[in-house]
């Protein structure tokens, strides 16, 4: 059974107080669980890596169960670090506020195997200005020779569910931006990494039931969240 | 032996006691006899039984002892005759064929090549047992290899045919021979018979005009010091890079214990080299190969082993096989109904193989598909095929985690047909919408299915069965799951490979199904992980586990192991390996002799694969030397869809067949073959005497067989065969020494008996 520890002072409006959050993990049954990866860096009672746990989480899950055929956890899901040797068994993850993101060797290479191997990661909960220059850099430490490419609304992630014909948006942070990194930074294949530039997915499907944020966007940002699973789960 | 003893004993030869019927040639004498015997045996009995101091054991034995006497002597006054109806001497013919195939020039014969025998036993017709042959009979005097052709005696002979085809010779004989007065045929030979056709159909028609074979077996039943390639077995055609694991049977005898190398050749380039160890007490050795066929076109394999001292044939030491590698874009589809990694992982694995194109077909949601490598914009745009033309235009077909629900009933009666009547191949994969907790038992697809589906036995929702997979003994002989260079060492692989879950329950598998991976489950049983049968034309498999992936992605697979890549690519190609076309071509042979002719058919059928019996069809047939022939085909009218052809493979070399069926001027399908016209080694090969065979022939037929140099009785045989122009001889038989014997023996047993009860 999954073990969670995890203490939560409330919810006030959209601040919240967190003490601490233990690294936790489903029983693996072969349904799909959203794995939130926790790394060293940012404020300690407030680390960025936490950001929207667990209802951004578990609400994706359940949006991605009852859209789709897709078996999921719905109220369980992981955290991880990157060299945890069971990260392999959940080829896709999600990193929140990249900017604070700090990295050891260990790390890089769990990081680097998983996406070789055929893992997938997503970055969002970032400034363009003040965190994709870190984002970037821990990159490369993990892929250095891969170059980071800007999608546009024609790539099939944004086709794997959704239509999504557009990517001119605004995200949370500004207009928002969507970019790759491709497997031998070729663009026809695989899609290794999405970073949600000046945006912040998680946001949204935190708060998407509380009536706090619009309908319209809380819809977008879950079909970015639904498209990049599906996605990668068939490339 | 027997032949020396019964002639001792019995005066005249088995064969006339066969032949002849034993008649009694009584005169007026004879009936005085039975009188005089009868007082005589009275007397005997009145005498014994006189006897008071005799018990009545004691009387018995005597009088019966004297009555017997009395009786054989009245039997032989009686005149038995043997009537037998013999040959009149050089009013018959005998047809001696005389074996000149390669494998006469084995040494075997004393150290002589069995050639030397015919040579000196058949080579002129005044020496010999041609001569005592010619002495009573008109011979007529065959060779035969391949076929039988007449020549003046064995002097003729080269012994370099390399084909051995003894019912060919028989029937060809017979047919020279037909009108004549035959009084039977000769074969001299040693019975290694090379031809496809069974013998029995040729002896069939000799029975049937009552011709006698006399067989004469020549060489040795075993050779001393041999090694020969015994068996290889390869398919015929093969997709490019496929993996083969070839089993090749090394049969010995003499070299227990020995080491050898055995090489695997591809047109001149060794593909492949091993030691073997010859194991104890003559067995063969089977020594798996695994050899890659990455060349495009006709490829022969050789499989060698080198000459030993000692070998008497060192010719067998080699083994050709042909095998047409094909250069294609296999095309399968794989229908998944969940989005789940195993598709996602299944496609990545074989993105590196040109010879296998994943179509996928993933639903997503109700009504909603995701099309991942379709060929163009209209292919599954209606999601799963709907007719047998579009479904069968794939080769391949994967079910993944897809309820039976989700198909019309014709539309699993088609995925039942695409592997009985297209001869597809359908994987079944694991999940919690597939086999019974899917829906299927009961359905068509089930029936095709290599493990039992059961609607009340389902698996728990949300138990699942975890896998440790390890290969089954027939897995680990498998090529398709061999993911190391060894059998040991994927054995070993597959203990390390990290576990997997299913969530099926799968408790029986079909009769004629084989597993080739099994993981015990919680209760200690086998749970089948990949298993297959054949299902008409086709194939079917079911792999169980829902997330092979983690094979690829566990922290303990390193990222350049292929283990993953290699156990679907491997798999995927046997999915569809050998799956046919509309027009599919099949030669008798993939090798002929230069000279003779080669008969092929061609199926045809159209894009729903029934039968065509209407197509137009013609070979286009390519010569070693570039010549190109065009050869019409007709439909045979044995089999539906079945056309055949022949063409004359004259000279040595390459022959492509190109087979173009077109119907109402549409263009139905194109197939290619390849024969190659070169003279075999197949004399070589299982080459010791074949006596058994021999003397079964002479048995169906009334003759007899000898072994060489023990010919002496072959005249005499011949001329009581009661064939041709024969007379009638009578042979008195109270003269044989058996009777005379007899009589001595009741005689003095009867003196001996008495003196031991005290009479004088």
């Amino acid at each position: 059974m999954a073990c969670v520890v995890f203490a939560q002072e409330g919810f006030r409006g959209r601040g919240r107080m967190i003490r601490e959050i233990a690294s936790t993990k489903v029983d693996y049954d072969g349904r799909f669980a959203f794995v939130r990866l926790r790394y060293q860096g940012g404020f300690s009672r407030d680390p960025g890596w936490a950001h929207d746990y667990p209802r951004a989480d578990w609400h994706l899950q359940r949006i991605i169960e009852d859209v789709s055929f897709t078996r999921t956890y719905r109220d369980e899901s992981n955290i991880l670090t990157l060299d945890d040797p069971d990260l392999s068994l959940y080829p896709v993850a999600y990193m929140s506020e990249p900017g604070f993101w700090t990295l050891n060797e260990a790390e890089a290479s769990g990081l680097r195997a998983y996406l070789q191997k055929g893992g997938f990661i997503i970055f969002d909960d970032f400034r363009e200005a003040r965190d994709w220059a870190n984002l970037q850099g821990r990159m490369a430490d993990v892929m250095p020779n891969l170059r980071w490419v800007t999608l546009d609304a024609s790539h099939p992630v944004f086709h794997s569910f959704f239509d999504i014909n557009t990517l001119v948006t605004e995200g949370y942070y500004g207009p928002a931006e969507f970019r790759g990194l491709f497997e031998d930074n070729d663009p026809r294949k695989r899609l290794l990494a999405v970073a949600n530039v000046n945006h912040d997915l998680g946001e949204f499907w935190e708060f998407s039931d509380t009536g706090w944020m619009p309908v319209d966007l809380s819809n977008e940002a879950y079909k970015y969240g639904v498209n990049y699973v599906i996605y990668a789960m068939t490339h | 032996m027997f032949e020396a003893l019964f002639r001792f004993f019995f005066e005249y030869s088995p064969a006339m006691f066969a032949q002849g019927d034993i008649r009694w040639a009584a005169w007026t004498g004879s009936f005085v006899a039975v009188a005089v015997t009868a007082v005589a045996i009275a007397a005997a009995v009145v005498s014994y039984r006189a006897g008071a101091r005799l018990s009545l054991r004691d009387r018995l034995v005597l009088t019966t002892l004297r009555v017997a006497m009395l009786l054989l002597v009245l039997a032989c006054l009686f005149r038995p005759v043997l009537v037998v109806r013999a040959a009149v001497p050089q009013q018959n013919v005998v047809g001696v064929l005389l074996d000149d195939s390669r494998s006469m020039q084995i040494a075997d014969a004393d150290g002589q090549p069995r050639a030397s025998y015919v040579q000196t036993a058949f080579g002129a017709l005044d020496a010999g047992t041609l001569k005592t042959l010619a002495d009573r009979f008109t011979v007529r005097v065959f060779r035969f290899s391949s076929t039988a052709t007449r020549v003046t005696s064995g002097a003729d002979l080269a012994f370099t045919g390399t084909e051995t085809r003894l019912g060919a010779a028989l029937a060809a004989a017979r047919q020279e021979l037909a009108g004549l007065p035959l009084a039977g045929l000769v074969m001299v030979t040693d019975g290694a018979d090379t031809a496809d056709a069974a013998l029995g159909d040729a002896l069939l028609g000799l029975k049937a005009e009552a011709v006698p074979v006399f067989t004469v077996g020549v060489g040795r039943e075993t050779l001393d010091k041999d090694i020969q390639i015994g068996r290889v077995t390869t398919p015929r055609t093969a997709l490019k890079g496929t993996t083969l694991l070839v089993d090749v049977v090394i049969a010995q005898r003499g070299f227990d214990g020995e080491a050898v190398t055995l090489d695997v050749e591809d047109e001149g380039r060794i593909v492949s080299t091993q030691k073997v160890t010859l194991p104890a007490g003559g067995s063969p050795a089977t020594v798996p190969v695994r050899i890659t066929v990455d060349e495009e076109g006709p490829r022969v394999l050789r499989f060698r082993v080198p000459a030993l001292a000692g070998e008497l044939v060192s010719d067998n030491n080699q083994r050709e096989a042909l095998i047409d590698v094909r250069d294609r874009r296999e095309k399968i589809l794989y229908f998944e109904g969940e989005p789940r990694f195993e598709l996602k992982f299944l496609r990545r694995a074989v993105t590196e193989d040109q010879n296998v194109e994943v179509v996928a077909l993933q639903r997503t949601a109700d009504n909603k598909y995701l099309r991942l490598g379709v060929d163009n914009a209209d292919e599954l745009v209606a999601g799963f095929p709907k007719t047998r033309e579009e479904l069968f235009s794939y080769r391949g077909l994967v079910l993944g985690s897809i309820e039976a629900g989700s198909f019309t009933g014709d539309q699993l009666r088609m995925i039942a047909e695409f592997v009985d009547r297209r001869g597809g191949g359908l994987l079944a994969l694991g999940g919690p919408r597939a086999f019974s907790e899917g829906g299927y038992a009961g359905t068509a697809v089930a029936d095709t299915l290599p493990v039992v589906l059961d609607a009340n036995l389902r698996q728990k929702e949300g138990e699942v069965i975890r896998l440790a997979v390890k290969p089954t003994r027939a897995g680990a002989a498998s090529a398709v799951t061999q993911v190391a260079g060894t059998e040991a060492a994927s054995v070993e692989r597959w203990s390390t490979l990290p576990g997997v879950t299913a969530v099926n329950r799968l408790d029986a598998i079909k009769p004629g199904a084989t597993v080739l991976l099994s993981a015990p489950d919680a209760s200690r049983r086998e749970y089948p992980v990949l298993v297959f049968q054949r299902y008409g034309r086709g194939k079917a498999f079911a792999f169980t586990p829902q997330d092979s992936w983690v094979w690829q992605m566990h922290a303990s697979i390193p990222v350049e192991d292929m283990t993953h890549e290699n156990f679907w690519r491997q798999l995927l190609r046997w999915v569809v390996d050998e799956v046919p076309d509309q027009v599919e071509i099949r030669t008798s042979s993939d090798r002929v002799e230069p000279g003779s002719t080669v008969t092929f058919t061609a199926a045809v059928a159209d894009k729903a694969f029934l039968e065509l019996n209407d197509a137009s069809v013609t070979a286009t047939v390519t010569g070693p030397e570039g010549a190109v022939v065009d050869v019409p085909m007709a439909w045979s009218g044995e089999k539906a869809g079945e056309y055949k052809g022949t063409f004359p493979a004259a000279a040595q070399g390459w022959y492509e067949v190109k087979v173009q069926a077109t119907r109402a001027g549409t263009d139905v399908g194109t197939a290619v073959s390849h024969v190659r016209a070169a003279p075999g080694e197949q004399e070589y090969f299982d080459a010791t005497l074949r006596a058994g065979t021999l003397r079964r022939m002479a048995e169906d037929t009334g003759g007899r067989y000898y072994a060489a140099g023990d010919t002496s009785t072959l005249a005499d045989d011949l001329r009581y065969t009661g064939r041709g122009v024969t007379t009638v001889e009578e042979h008195e038989l109270w003269h044989m020494p058996i009777v005379l014997l007899l009589l001595v023996g009741l005689l003095s047993a009867e003196w001996g008996y008495r003196r031991v009860v005290g009479l004088p």
